[in-house]
């Protein structure tokens, strides 16, 4: 088979095999693949809530709407949150709410880029100056959250640290 | 066995009359060199970065040459995912196939290639090191740094595609020659890697162009923030793949070679590389999961696809997997796992690249979390991040590069490796430190310490009240960075050092593998034996995957319809943000 006259029987026989082998490997992986992709869509479609959502656009990043960091009452142990992220604070901090509120946050930045993580929990968004995304998220459990920037923003980047307290009884 | 035997033809001897290879030689060996030593000043920040997260601030006694912790980072994202990338791989990439074919590059095409990006290092260098540009290496505006960063950077760019040119004129004169034949298999690997980079550059380029260079000389005032993160995310995801797809050319098209065996199947990894290029370019919107502004629905579609890049590592790892059972089983390895302790351990450029596989798993499937809905909420942007990139582009790609020096060192400068027991001694450290160091971060990462942030500057109650739940994770990070440092000073001493030492009798080939089925050698001329290519009887695949044309316009279609509905709200409302120099 080999032109340089270098093949043997062990060659030959391990290229059988392999490409045996090889035809239930590539099936396994495409078939992980599509099970992996199954499940993650799936869990988009669950967990909407934390899916960022598009709230509206402005040409000034600056120019954010009054009141910042408001919270507004929405339903029963239901809030909307404006969260406005500016270097290096976060508005408003501490926030407050009853343990089991469904609080919807929409974040945006004044200046550079922020991130809005929510420690412990699946809260991510970016702060993008100039545009409002929105999220949705349940606290079941009592306690304080810390607001962490994770997106670089300069000097105090590491400082920029905002706290949400859950009380212990629902409201 | 062929493949221990050594043909004849290898002693490319110094004293053969006129040397034509030589300039080759020397511009592989500048780009060799140039792209090292920016990996040097990276690597030795690093350290400094983990001992930040175990809570250890240095930089106040670095005050006067690192003016914070973010000016380093800065300096170590670029130097080591930009400059050292692009330099070891636009040298191998031309190097490698021009060999192969037995064919001259276009030298002036080549060494402009290298003088378009060293004069770009220099004007980074200068704008990184006066802290004007604290932009961390992936440069979000409005953060604004001065316009040598952003001209510096289009300068690498630009640079870092002339190796495609080259490629294209080198496999057209091999096809002119030798005609109805399918490519040899580094230089398909390689050009496919190139055209895939050709396609991932744009975005970065138009943001570079278009937007940050006007802004940075004063010619605009204000800049848009999300085009531009989009813009560099259309790059951002796919040079992943220009990091990996040149560690996978030397995996699929020389290690098989060194380590005494043969490439189980020369389709597969063209395969893999066609299916890299088309999967790898449409998704980059995935790393803007958390970013508002666009539909959430069809940001859903292309980040599920994302898993789709799976599939080719996924080839490759059984493909290579395979290939050194193969050699390990020649070298007498019996039983489940007597192939893999059967292999040349004792070769540095073999341990070095066999351990960055060993990385490569975990760093694989990693991604298929970061690139999954929910579990990307939870880490993104935490510590979890740079945790799989450092075991991916950090230690999968860099440990290889630093394997091929270990053989590639002598045959250009024709002298002996300093210490095969140094070098082994790097390539170990290097995934020991890699391999604690990323647990660390992984495990940091799903406390929610976030990624590149100076922590070690907040008060101790601040750091111990947020971040003492991840406090063990942390030390690891902390100890495995240490470990790199050492595995940096064995390495470097290895690489400088083996540049002065004795002349060697012989200068060692270049290992290219033999595949199943294939021939053995396709030079046109140049004295080297070489070459992969695929059995023309058998191999429909491969023949198919020639049409790279087809195959590029085909992605380039498919980018495009993935990006239409990206941009299309972002231009009918434009944001104007001012610039912010605020490190």
């Amino acid at each position: 088979m080999s032109e340089t006259g270098a093949s043997s029987a062990f060659e030959d026989a391990f290229h059988k095999s392999a490409e045996r082998h090889e035809r239930v490997w590539v099936f396994v992986a495409v078939a992980m693949l599509t099970l992996l992709l199954a499940g993650t869509m799936f869990i988009v479609v669950y967990a909407y809530g934390i899916v960022v959502r598009t709230d509206g656009f402005r040409r000034d990043p600056a120019a954010v709407e009054a009141p910042e960091g408001s919270v507004v009452k929405t339903g029963p142990n239901a809030y909307t949150v404006t969260v406005v992220a500016r270097l290096w604070r976060w508005s408003p901090s501490p926030l407050r709410i009853p343990k089991g509120a469904t609080v919807t946050f929409r974040v945006t930045s004044a200046d550079v880029l922020h991130g809005f993580a929510i420690q412990g929990t699946t809260v991510n968004v970016t702060a993008v100056p100039g545009i409002t995304g929105s999220v949705t998220y349940t606290f079941n459990r009592p306690g304080t959250f810390n607001i962490v920037c994770n997106e670089y923003c300069g000097l105090e980047h590491q400082g920029m640290l905002g706290r949400i307290v859950v009380a212990g009884d629902p409201a | 066995m062929s493949a221990t035997a050594i043909p004849g033809a290898l002693l490319a001897s110094v004293a053969a009359p006129a040397d034509v290879l030589a300039p080759q030689r020397r511009t592989m060996l500048a780009f060799l060199v140039w792209g090292f030593s920016a990996l040097m000043i990276g690597a030795m920040i690093g350290p400094l970065q983990a001992l930040n997260y175990g809570g250890v601030n240095a930089y106040p006694a670095l005050a006067p040459i690192l003016k914070s912790y973010y000016q380093g980072l800065t300096i170590h994202g670029v130097l080591n995912a930009y400059i050292f990338t692009f330099f070891v791989t636009c040298g191998l990439l031309v190097y490698l196939p021009a060999r192969e074919l037995g064919l001259a590059p276009n030298m002036a095409l080549w060494r402009g290639c290298f003088g378009a990006m060293a004069l770009g290092t220099l004007m980074l260098l200068v704008a990184m090191f006066d802290n004007s540009s604290s932009v961390l290496w992936t440069f979000y505006p409005p953060l604004k740094g001065s316009a040598w960063f952003y001209l510096g950077m289009t300068l690498v760019v630009l640079g870092s595609l002339m190796p495609l040119p080259i490629l294209l004129d080198l496999r057209a004169r091999w096809k002119a020659r030798r005609p109805g034949e399918v490519t040899p298999l580094v230089t398909y690997m390689s050009l496919t890697t190139m055209l895939m980079w050709a396609l991932a550059g744009g975005g970065a380029l138009i943001e570079l162009i278009v937007q940050l260079n006007p802004w940075a000389l004063g010619l605009t005032d204000t800049i848009d923030p999300i085009v531009a993160r989009t813009l560099f995310w259309w790059t951002g995801h796919p040079i992943v793949y220009f990091w990996l797809m040149p560690a996978y050319v030397s995996w699929y098209g020389l290690l098989s070679k060194q380590i005494g065996g043969k490439l189980v199947s020369d389709p597969m990894a063209r395969l893999t590389f066609a299916l890299l290029l088309v999967f790898s370019l449409p998704v980059g919107s995935h790393h803007q999961f958390t970013d508002p502004g666009f539909s959430p629905v069809w940001r859903g579609i292309l980040t599920a696809l994302t898993l789709s890049v799976a599939l080719p590592s996924l080839v490759t790892a059984f493909t290579i997997g395979l290939s050194l059972e193969y050699a390990g089983r020649l070298r007498g390895g019996l039983g489940w796992l007597g192939w893999f302790t059967a292999l040349p351990w004792r070769d540095p450029s073999v341990a070095a690249q066999v351990l960055a596989m060993l990385t490569f798993i975990f760093g694989g499937a990693g991604g298929i979390v970061n690139g999954s809905w929910e579990l990307n909420n939870i880490v993104h942007n935490t510590t979890w991040v740079p945790g799989h990139f450092h075991i991916t582009v950090g230690t999968a790609s860099a440990l290889t590069f630093m394997g091929v020096t270990f053989w590639m060192l002598p045959h250009l400068t024709g002298r002996a490796l300093l210490s095969r027991r140094l070098a082994l001694a790097a390539a170990w450290l290097w995934f020991a430190g890699m391999s604690i160091f990323a647990l660390g971060m992984h495990w940091a990462g799903l406390h929610g310490v976030p990624r590149r942030a100076w922590i070690s500057m907040l008060p101790r109650s601040v750091y111990e009240r947020v971040y003492g739940d991840a406090y063990f994770a942390l030390f690891l990070v902390a100890i495995g960075g240490c470990i790199l440092w050492l595995a940096t000073i064995a390495f470097y001493t290895v690489f400088l050092g083996s540049l002065g030492t004795r002349r060697l009798d012989r200068r060692p080939a270049i290992p290219f593998a033999q595949a199943f089925g294939g021939r053995e050698s396709y030079a046109l001329d140049g004295g080297e034996p070489v070459g992969i290519v695929a059995n023309q009887e058998v191999s429909k695949l491969a023949r198919a995957l020639e049409h790279l044309g087809l195959i590029t316009a085909f992605t380039a279609f498919a980018t495009a319809a993935a990006y239409v509905p990206i941009f299309w709200p972002f231009l009918r409302n434009v944001t104007a943000a001012r610039g912010w120099v605020v490190w």
